[in-house]
């Protein structure tokens, strides 16, 4: 009997799709001939909300519009309003808050390590994986009260002071994690049946890279060195030492491999941010805490997430609301205009396999 | 670069932000232009996003396209301003290909027409029939509530403001009673040193 | 010091022991089958499925207490609505649920299943969860934290074994008042209209 054409849903509920959306694949036999995304099973109306608030209001939700990495929504929140407001923040803030960023980087990639085993089958590295995110999370918990969503990165400055000692549990749990990458680097990177699986497959041209917006580490594993960290620094990211690491073949093996070299650079990162620690006020002072008055003015600010460039667009109209936030996560376009294009030609079987390689997070497509 | 756009375009001051952030207002008939200057000559090659602001009190939409040099150093906002009534503006899909996605989303979410780019159907919402989401007339308040009906609170649920208002007069009488009997007490005191005097007078009469 | 789980050990190994009340040797032994292996629905429904591999995964390990996971509805048991549910994924929840196989079980997590929770002002999610699909637990916070998710599967596990945990009745009981609340903020046609063109015409299967 000869394949059949058939329409499927690679759809909400399946256990191996990143988050809640839908892939609807047109297959012949098991070969893709055309791939449509469907998101909006998480549309929150964020923006909406966001511009009935205060900012005080405001600050509690904006951590919810990317429910892997929720720290870069925050800081991006507090940097739009304070270059709206004209508001400076203190240096030991700022170091807080690249530590924070950097912890919440690396807990990420170990999520994307357990979830891109998981998409070839080998189920227990996502185990390890897990396990050992879980104590930068009870790091989190300890600074901030919460395990994922801190809420601690506050217009002006940040939240709390660093408890007594903290900085030595750091760097025990990365002395700890340095050990542990050297397991995975044995079981999972440089292990044969995954680079066979992933070797060739999903790769990406470097110069349509550039022109379609792709960010992250899309770009980085095609050979083209872009980090908004290098490109146009903010915090205090020019003041610390790190490289930026690139790959040649823009294929999911590719990808991986730069993934793993960042968590390495992460690590020699918060060593920095520990040993160069200065004293000093955690907030600035300002005339009174609960209101803002944002100007009649807009502005575009950016970091680097795990996953990519994440930027947000923030328009204040001279009254204690925001008049417009606009998020522009790194999934918009890769879920979209890349994955789309990527998955013509390729096997059902590697769907799981690229969205996982690409880190493709709905919530932030359609906050 | 800024004073060849400002002649050209007649628009005002390009508006430095950041050092790696420029702004431009143009009007919408020239947008285009602008945005292939930028892209050919200047090496702008990437758009990163493109967004939409509702000046409801003014009447118009912002819509500004955020454009990046192929080295990721310095971005460029041009913006503009359409009206809100037949809110249209040429796709740049052509240009573009991400642009596709980006159109619809403000497609859906302002109601803005977008002719050149043939995939304009609903993204994050199903079924929608209302306003368009995002346009500051839609009160998301009224229809929340036309539509479901919350729990009913605790039995010892409070209203806030009415509580605090409560407290505070609560206090408030609390001190007004505690200055009254220290003004009382004092008057005691004033008058119980006062019988002495009129006892030393009285003794003095006598 | 002793860390979340330990409590949840000696918590679980006392409260599965002293459950008395069953109504037969037969129900008694139906419910103990049935609280010993609880087969969850993979389906990330919302923010607190974030919590849910911390749970299922080595350090907080759900499967002690025979929980794991399941790929299709028709292979799983209890169904975890994480967090609050927009309209398009409220259409989903139902047609899944309706094609799980009894006795299936609901376990609401976050306060957004509860009252709305911070999207109470938000026109694209439910506010009350219990208006479309029937809830056997709530389990509160934002989002749970693994201990908590543990200590509801504790207590459904408990409700099990007492014979309390009934939502799959009371859907078939109370089918209208579902299905009317359904329709009011989905339409008509409340199962998304999947075409099965190629099952009837295609030659068939």
């Amino acid at each position: 009997m000869a394949n059949r054409h058939i329409t499927i849903f690679h759809g909400p509920q399946h256990p191996g799709i990143t988050g809640n959306m839908s892939i609807e694949l047109d297959l012949l036999g098991e070969t893709i001939l055309k791939a449509t995304t469907h998101v909006g099973y998480l549309h929150r109306g964020f923006e909406k909300l966001i511009e009935r608030r205060t900012v005080i209001q405001a600050f509690t939700i904006v951590c919810r519009i990317c429910v892997p990495e929720p720290d870069p929504n925050e800081v991006n929140f507090a940097m739009a309003v304070e270059e709206l407001a004209g508001i400076e923040v203190s240096q030991r803030a700022k170091y807080i808050r690249v530590m924070m960023l950097e912890l919440s980087r690396l807990a990420a990639q170990f999520l994307w390590m357990a979830g891109q085993s998981g998409s070839i089958g080998l189920y227990a590295v996502g185990q390890w994986a897990i396990a050992d995110r879980d104590l930068i999370l009870d790091l989190f918990e300890e600074l901030t009260g919460g395990r994922v969503y801190h809420m601690y990165v506050y217009p002006g400055g940040v939240r709390r002071d660093l408890p007594e000692g903290f900085l030595g549990r750091v760097e025990k749990v990365l002395e700890h994690l340095k050990t542990r990458l050297k397991l995975y680097d044995d079981i999972f990177i440089y292990n044969a049946s995954f680079r066979q699986r992933a070797e060739g497959v999903g790769v990406i041209d470097a110069e349509e890279a550039v022109k379609n917006g792709y960010v992250g580490q899309v770009l980085r594993a095609c050979g083209i060195e872009a980090d908004v960290r290098k490109d146009a620094p903010y915090l205090v990211y020019d003041e610390l030492e790190f490289d930026i690491p690139t790959e040649q073949a823009g294929d999911v093996y590719a990808r991986a491999l730069v993934r793993r070299a960042e968590m390495d650079q992460s690590i020699r990162i918060l060593e920095q941010v520990i040993e160069k620690m200065p004293e000093g006020e955690i907030m600035a002072k300002l005339p009174t805490h609960r209101k803002f008055k944002l100007p009649k003015d807009d502005t575009w600010v950016k970091v680097e997430s795990a996953r990519g460039e994440f930027a947000y667009y923030m328009a204040g109209d001279g009254s204690e609301n925001i008049r417009r936030m606009q998020v522009r996560g790194p999934s918009l376009v890769h879920a979209y205009t890349l994955l789309e294009n990527l998955l013509v030609g390729a096997e059902l079987s590697d769907v799981a396999l690229i969205m996982n390689s690409l880190g493709i997070c709905p919530p932030e497509i359609e906050r | 670069m800024n004073t060849l756009i400002r002649n050209r375009f007649g628009t005002d001051e390009i508006e430095v932000k950041r050092d790696d952030l420029s702004k431009v207002t143009v009007v919408k008939y020239r947008v285009f232009e602008l945005i292939h200057l930028l892209v050919e000559q200047y090496g702008y090659t990437t758009l990163n996003a493109i967004t939409c602001a509702d000046w409801i009190e003014e009447g118009h939409f912002a819509i500004t396209y955020m454009l990046t040099t192929r080295a990721r150093r310095h971005t460029f906002m041009v913006q503009t301003m359409i009206g809100r009534e037949e809110a249209k503006i040429d796709s740049l899909t052509m240009l573009f290909p991400q642009a596709e996605i980006m159109e619809r989303d403000l497609h859906e979410m302002y109601g803005i027409d977008f002719p050149g780019n043939g995939n304009l159907v609903e993204l994050s919402l199903e079924n929608w029939v209302h306003t368009p989401p995002l346009r500051r007339e839609f009160d998301t308040l009224a229809f929340v509530n036309e539509l479901h009906d919350f729990r009913e609170g605790r039995d010892d649920n409070l209203d806030v403001k009415a509580e605090m208002k409560r407290l505070r007069a609560l206090k408030k009488a609390a001190k007004e009673a505690a200055a009254k009997k220290e003004a009382l007490k004092t008057e005691e005191k004033e008058e119980a040193s006062q019988p002495s005097a009129a006892q030393k007078e009285s003794g003095h009469g006598k | 010091m002793e860390e979340g789980f330990l409590i949840q050990q000696r918590q679980m190994e006392s409260d599965l022991s002293s459950d008395t009340s069953h109504k037969s040797s037969v129900d008694f032994l139906m419910n103990w089958f049935r609280k010993r292996s609880i087969f969850v629905l993979a389906y990330g429904t919302g923010c607190g499925a974030i919590e849910m591999p911390p749970t299922f995964t080595s350090r907080y390990d759900a499967e002690r207490l025979g929980i794991r996971g399941a790929a299709t509805p028709r292979q799983a048991d209890v169904i975890i609505v994480s967090g609050y549910c927009s309209y398009k994924t409220l259409r989903r929840i139902i047609r899944t649920y309706e094609q799980m196989a009894n006795p299936k079980y609901v376990l609401a997590l976050g306060s957004c299943t509860v009252n709305g929770g911070m999207y109470w002002d938000s026109y694209n999610t439910i506010k009350k969860l219990e208006d479309y699909i029937p809830v056997d637990m709530y389990v509160s916070g934002c989002m749970p934290r693994p201990e908590s998710i543990l200590e509801g599967f504790l207590a459904l596990q408990k409700e099990i074994a007492e014979g309390k945990a009934s939502s799959w009745q009371r859907y078939e009981e109370n089918y209208e008042f579902y299905r009317k609340n359904q329709e009011k903020v989905l339409g008509r046609n409340v199962a998304p209209a999947y075409d099965a063109d190629w099952y009837l015409y295609d030659g068939g299967l």
